[in-house]
């Protein structure tokens, strides 16, 4: 067993409960300074918000607060080059030379983020501050970057907030209730809310220094032990989505579904009403729209899995508690299939349940609404999310590369990507929903509906790392 | 050949000139124009079918250059022959691997589905063992084995070993060049295609041993298990 007090809080809790969340990027200023801030950081002396552990004792705390440091992070602040050198390629290089592997490409390139992400080698630290109200952000803030300590530069801030009715509160943009599953880890207890046919994964998945799911296998971890133990990594990312592009596509597809010739096999006369009682549709056309949309997902929109119920969703039903058998009816390319293929059949046949990720993720920008007049310019709006992983290649990449964008995982997919967060084109992009006889109805033109507009890959040091990292004689 | 080429012109058909010009003129231009290894492996490709069947050319100088060395690393290859078939099935992203002697170098070909770096993991975690067997034969392996316990450096190792592929056009040929160099190379005077054999020749003299494009394929790009489940093999 190991001490959840030596771990950032952030990778094991989801801090659910507080819902406002601002991510600071900075710039070290004075690399002296910033390690006495780390150092301060640990308890939470002169001032400095103290990094939220895993272990909360009897107190919850009011705001949460963590970091997680860049390779040119560590560097200004002067690591030692032995203990810079252990660090994995993919961290040492940063997200934006890795952009190909993660889909980053045309509209999602680097070239085209916005600051501060447009001068990635200048972002060193990522604070992120998680609390109940704004002004609760704010104070950590004022703290975090107090004018009087220089030891940072604050480059910009980012900024999200859960959907504020307590129904819509695991919501995110698109309409989907997520949140809903995390990997459950060997050795620690168990928080998850719904029953789940996963099997825990061994610690090193999140945590170096632990076994991994690839048996045999572990990652290297930078030395002094205190560095690197109990670390991990985080693929932060600003993932805009186009909820508008979203809607007129599913709008799109309901037109030209009500039109084809098998549609009675994807949608039985009168089946409406059963899609009706849960989710808010207008006629045959809008249970259409939600098929597609549950379709694209592999869930309907209220989080009902359509591995369990795939004519219509159904609030009885669990939302994690399943698998992909070879009668399951979850399209091979929805979109939680890809990213998490559970013990579903793969190519790649060890990989299963190799590349799973903790996500922590929060919506940013004002919520779309449907039934508002349209503005010429919808404002931004997406995702803050959080992907972390105790290697960056072996998880995040690995799943974003082969599984997402490639679909290499399954025949019947390879050759299109993800149809929520990939690299789409309408000219290319296509996806196939599953009929009950076995066959298909191909949607073409699937347009691309995430975009990339920033992001770092991060180290997520323990409290001993940071504690190393804050000392003078490092 | 045209008629209106002058002297110098024709110096390169001259066999006595490009002697002479490999020993004195190319260290003097290397000197001049430094010029980086080019990486290896495939180029970085978002385009549909250009990430399947992609070449890995691995040449590992052996550390005993003799027959004796040679025969070590043809009975590493025969004794572990079982478990690279297993391997191949549990991995699923091979379409072949080839493994051949050229000199004293032990050469490691194979055509694989995606992600390099995923594809050596995957057989790291399969078949570790075999690859130590080769590798502990190879001028630098023991820095990289038990490659199940380095596996970070295992790939890197890999990775800086496999072949530079030469493209097949000059504008992707300088483009790499570009990629390597930074903004230095978007200069007029280096994108000045005239130049362009000299750039081959300087940057062959830092990857001596290439590929020659990226393979050349009879039909489009399929993955593995396309080709399996469409002849009714499974997969």
């Amino acid at each position: 067993m190991f001490d959840l007090a030596e771990l950032q809080g952030n990778i094991l809790r989801g801090y659910t409960k507080k819902p406002h969340v601002r991510y600071l990027i900075l710039e070290v200023a004075d690399p002296i300074a910033a390690r006495r801030w780390l150092a301060d950081s640990v308890s939470g002396r002169n001032g400095v918000p103290q990094i939220t552990s895993g272990d909360w004792g009897e107190n919850k705390p009011e705001t949460c607060f963590n970091i997680g440091l860049t390779y040119e992070g560590l560097r200004a602040l002067g690591t030692p080059s032995a203990s810079l050198k252990m660090f994995p390629n993919e961290f040492v290089e940063g997200m934006t030379a890795r952009a190909w592997k993660l889909g980053d490409v045309g509209p999602s390139a680097p070239e085209t983020w916005p600051k501060p992400f447009n001068e990635p080698k200048r972002i060193h630290l990522i604070a992120t501050i998680y609390a109940k109200r704004v002004d609760q952000l704010n104070d950590v803030q004022e703290r975090a970057v107090a004018d009087k300590k220089k030891a940072w530069t604050l480059l910009d801030t980012r900024e999200g907030c859960s959907f504020p009715d307590k129904r819509d509160r695991d919501r995110v943009h698109f309409g989907y209730l997520d949140n809903i599953t995390q990997p459950r880890f060997e050795g620690v207890p168990d928080s998850q809310r719904h029953p789940d046919r996963q099997p825990k994964a061994p610690l090193g998945t999140v945590l170096l220094g632990h076994k991994t799911n690839l048996e045999g296998l572990m990652w290297q971890v930078p030395q002094p032990e205190a560095l690197g133990h109990n670390g991990t990594f985080n693929a932060f990312r600003v993932l805009e989505q186009d909820v508008e592009g979203f809607e007129k596509y599913l709008d799109w597809a309901a037109s030209e579904l009500l039109e084809h010739p098998q549609v009675d096999e994807l949608l039985p006369p009168g089946a409406e009403e059963k899609i009706g009682q849960v989710l808010p549709i207008e006629g045959r056309r809008g249970a259409l729209r939600e098929i597609v949309a549950a379709n694209l997902c592999g869930r309907w929109r209220d989080g009902t899995p359509l591995a369990l119920s795939a004519d219509a969703p159904d609030p009885e039903v669990d939302l994690t508690d399943f698998d992909y058998g070879r009668d399951s009816r979850c399209p091979y390319g929805a979109h939680i299939r890809r990213c998490n293929p559970r013990g579903g059949q793969i190519v790649q046949r060890i990989a299963n349940n190799s590349r799973r990720l903790v996500r922590r993720g929060v919506p940013y920008g004002p919520r779309y609404d449907r039934t508002s007049a349209r503005v010429l310019d919808e404002p931004e709006r997406g995702l803050l999310g959080n992907f972390i992983g105790a290697s960056l290649g072996a998880q995040f990449e690995a799943m974003s590369y082969d599984w997402l964008n490639l679909g290499l995982q399954d025949p019947r997919i390879t050759g299109s990507n993800d149809p929520i967060s990939g690299a789409n084109d309408p000219d290319t992009g296509w996806f196939d929903l599953p009929l009950k006889s076995g066959t298909m109805i191909r949607l073409q033109g699937l347009p691309r509906f995430v975009r990339t507009r920033g992001g770092a890959y991060t180290f997520l040091p323990s409290l001993s790392a940071i504690r190393f990292l804050g000392s003078q004689m490092m | 050949m045209s008629t209106d080429e002058g002297f110098v012109d024709r110096l390169r058909e001259n066999d006595v000139f490009k002697w002479v010009a490999s020993r004195t003129l190319v260290p003097l231009w290397a000197r001049w124009t430094p010029v980086k290894r080019l990486p290896g492996g495939p180029h970085p490709s978002f385009k549909q079918g250009d990430n399947v069947q992609c070449m890995m050319n691995l040449i590992m100088p052996l550390k005993i250059k003799s027959p004796i060395g040679r025969a070590e690393a043809a009975k590493a290859i025969a004794e572990n022959k079982d478990a690279i078939f297993a391997g191949l099935n549990n991995v699923g992203t091979v379409h072949f691997a080839r493994f051949v002697i050229v000199g004293d170098n032990i050469c490691m070909f194979s055509v694989y589905d995606g992600d390099f770096t995923n594809y050596i993991r995957d057989f790291i975690a399969t078949i570790g063992g075999v690859f130590n067997a080769v590798v502990e034969l190879v001028e630098g392996g023991d820095d990289v084995i038990p490659c199940e316990e380095k596996v970070e450096a295992f790939i890197q190792w890999v990775h800086e070993r496999d072949l530079y592929q030469v493209p097949d056009t000059i504008t992707d040929f300088l483009r790499d060049q570009e990629e390597l160099n930074g903004d230095r190379a978007v200069s007029p005077v280096n994108d000045d295609l005239t130049l362009l054999p000299r750039k081959m020749v300087l940057q062959l003299r830092a990857n001596p041993n290439v590929s020659l494009g990226s393979g050349y394929r009879a039909y489009p790009g399929f993955s593995v298990a396309q080709v399996r489940k469409q002849l009714g093999l499974g997969w």
